[in-house]
């Protein structure tokens, strides 16, 4: 092999092995969550404080100590936590939390903010609210909080959130669901995207003594009412958690005027709110708080695009 | 205080139920036979809340009695606001439990001294004179098994054995939203003196799918809560996230209380409300209730409010 051939061989080779290492979020597979943490070079004043603490797996579990299991729900692989500091004593802590997919750190997103935060352009959706924010990018959900509410200390949520946003080079897909809502009259903010049991029963609280089953899901208000659409998947299962709709709309107790008519049930809640689900395909459809004209419009509308 | 009894027979009585149902032979209906008090301390110091809402139940010595040992149990889960209890609550209670004469004041734990640190309350039991006792969640040694009397989920708890060299059980939990059941209160934070391996079992292996999992979870929760009995709960609803809970960070609510009293499930009840909440619809509440540890209709238990 001539010299001019070794070197070209060396350098395919180079090149082939740098490709392997790094994933498209700019992170090297050898290291830690830790290389997308911002360094104090970049944050105006904020500097690390402390080592970052990483959590894999079922480990969240030593961090989130009862609340690690929404983001096992979703699909989580790892996270980071970094604490940042100012000379003044202003602290914030960030959380990098890298999930399965970029479906579940959208979701994980969606879960963790309220749509009554302020949005902000960060990753692929933002909201600030009070003392903290979240924003998602990729597969990965970043969260920052401020231990007070001082103008100091949310500038620097916005510093550190910033950069991190740049350490993260890649972007992901949301899940396929959403693209169903439909677009007239939806509060964004408001969308809940979820994968499993707890996910629903914060979705849809009255699905929890029943037995209606979702592979996923979402929730979203238009207006004063909210629509929840269920991928049961068909056959069995679809008609598994219809009937269990049914069966709690019919319980007594918390529903009254059960109705079932043209495919569709419909009940009241001890607060006069109605409700209304319906099935198309796989697919359970159910709205609540909608005059039944709305609501019968926006079922029609959903069961043209499934 | 329309219910309250002579502080010899209080202690008596009081004293007696405790022991018994700490160590899980306790009769808790005997517990609910008389109206159940809530007591509420509202106002922006939450020091003075706290102090308000002991007050309205007849002072600490009505639960420390002199020379007592006091275990102090608070829910230092996360630093997030609005996830821990206030270190300003945990100084007053401290504080009370010195003056009324107890001689041992141990705050139990089984989180790191980090949490512990980050929260601000290492401080306050630093600066009070007592004693910060951290505990190895995973080492089975530290935790003694109790057999749970009517455990319909749960025959078995494991408990802090430390817990069980004290007289008397301060339990101060935030309340909080929580993920899973929607609510945090006086009885998941007894969670914090369970075996962690044990409390895993409080989700069934297959808790992703399984719908019946959350009613699993509650009923255990529930079923510990017939092994320990605090003397007293204490617990802090200043400020208190209503999403994303436990941990947070969340949406604050600040209601600017401090609720008391012995009757976990009224005060679980009543706290429940704070977070917009029906008792009956957070199902640990409603077993409790069913299954004889305390009143969770308001309508039946008597509140009572302190402006401070």
């Amino acid at each position: 092999m001539s010299k001019r051939m070794s070197w070209a061989w060396s350098f395919a080779v180079m090149m082939a092995i740098a490709g392997a290492a790094f994933s498209p979020s700019g992170l090297s597979q050898e290291s830690g969550l830790s290389g997308l943490l911002p360094k104090s070079a970049a944050l105006a004043g904020w500097t690390p404080d402390g080592s970052p603490q990483e959590f894999k797996g079922d480990d969240l579990f030593v961090y989130i100590d009862g609340g690690a299991e929404i983001y096992l729900e979703y699909g989580f692989s790892r996270a980071v936590v970094q604490d940042y500091r100012t000379a003044g004593g202003r602290a914030v802590s960030l959380e990098v939390f890298e999930m399965a997919d970029p479906a579940a750190a959208y979701g994980m997103y969606t879960f963790k903010t309220t749509g009554k935060g302020k949005p902000i352009e960060l990753g692929q959706g933002g909201q600030l609210e009070d003392y903290y924010l979240n924003f998602w990018k990729d597969r990965y959900l970043i969260t920052i909080t401020g231990f007070d509410e001082d103008p100091e200390t949310v500038a620097g949520l916005l510093t550190v959130a910033r950069e991190a946003d740049l350490a993260v080079r890649g972007e992901g897909r949301r899940p396929t669901i959403i693209d169903i809502l439909p677009a007239e009259g939806l509060d964004s903010g408001s969308v809940l995207y979820f994968r499993g049991r707890l996910g629903l029963n914060n979705a849809f609280p009255m699905a929890a003594p029943g037995n209606l089953q979702a592979r996923e899901g979402v929730r979203a208000r238009y207006g004063q009412g909210q629509l929840v659409v269920l991928d049961c998947g068909e056959g069995e299962p679809v008609r598994e958690s219809f009937d269990s709709l049914k069966a709690i709309f019919q319980g007594g107790g918390r529903f009254q005027d059960f109705i079932e008519a043209e495919g569709a049930i419909s009940a009241a809640d001890e607060k006069g709110t109605p409700y209304r689900a319906s099935v198309v395909k796989g697919w359970v459809l159910i709205t609540t708080g909608f005059e039944p004209k709305t609501s019968k419009n926006l079922l029609d509308s959903l069961r043209r695009k499934l | 205080m329309a219910g309250r009894i002579g502080r010899r027979e209080f202690l008596k009585r009081g004293a007696a139920l405790g022991a018994a149902a700490v160590l899980g032979k306790g009769n808790l209906n005997e517990l609910a036979r008389e109206k159940s008090v809530v007591a509420v301390g509202v106002g922006g110091d939450p020091e003075k809340a706290a102090l308000g809402a002991v007050k309205l139940l007849g002072g600490i010595s009505n639960f420390v009695p002199k020379r007592s040992k006091v275990a102090v149990l608070v829910n230092v889960q996360s630093r997030h606001p609005g996830t821990f209890t206030r270190p300003e609550i945990l100084r007053t209670a401290l504080r009370l439990c010195q003056r009324a004469g107890a001689t041992v004041i141990d705050c139990l734990s089984l989180q790191p001294m980090k949490q512990w640190q980050d929260t601000g309350l290492a401080k306050v039991v630093e600066e009070e004179g007592a004693k910060l006792k951290l505990f190895d969640p995973k080492d089975e040694s530290l935790f003694r098994a109790v057999h749970v009397p009517d455990g319909r989920s749960l025959p078995e708890a494991k408990i802090l054995n430390e817990l069980f060299s004290h007289d008397v059980f301060i339990n101060m939990p935030i309340t909080k939203d929580h993920a899973g059941n929607k609510f945090t209160g006086t009885m998941k934070n007894l969670m914090g003196l369970n075996f962690s391996a044990t409390n895993r079992t409080f989700h069934k292996p297959n808790w992703k799918t399984d719908p019946n999992d959350i009613a699993h979870l509650e009923q255990c929760i529930v079923d510990l809560n017939k092994t320990i009995k605090p003397t007293l709960n204490i617990v802090d609803a200043t400020e208190f996230i209503s999403t994303n809970g436990p941990f947070g960070p969340g949406e604050l609510l600040k209601p600017g209380k401090v609720v008391a009293g012995t009757d976990r499930v009224a005060v679980d009840a009543y706290c429940a409300s704070l977070l917009g909440l029906k008792a009956g619809d957070i199902i640990q509440i409603a077993r409790a209730s069913e299954q004889g540890l305390g009143e969770m209709d308001l309508l039946k238990v008597r509140i009572r409010e302190m402006r401070v």
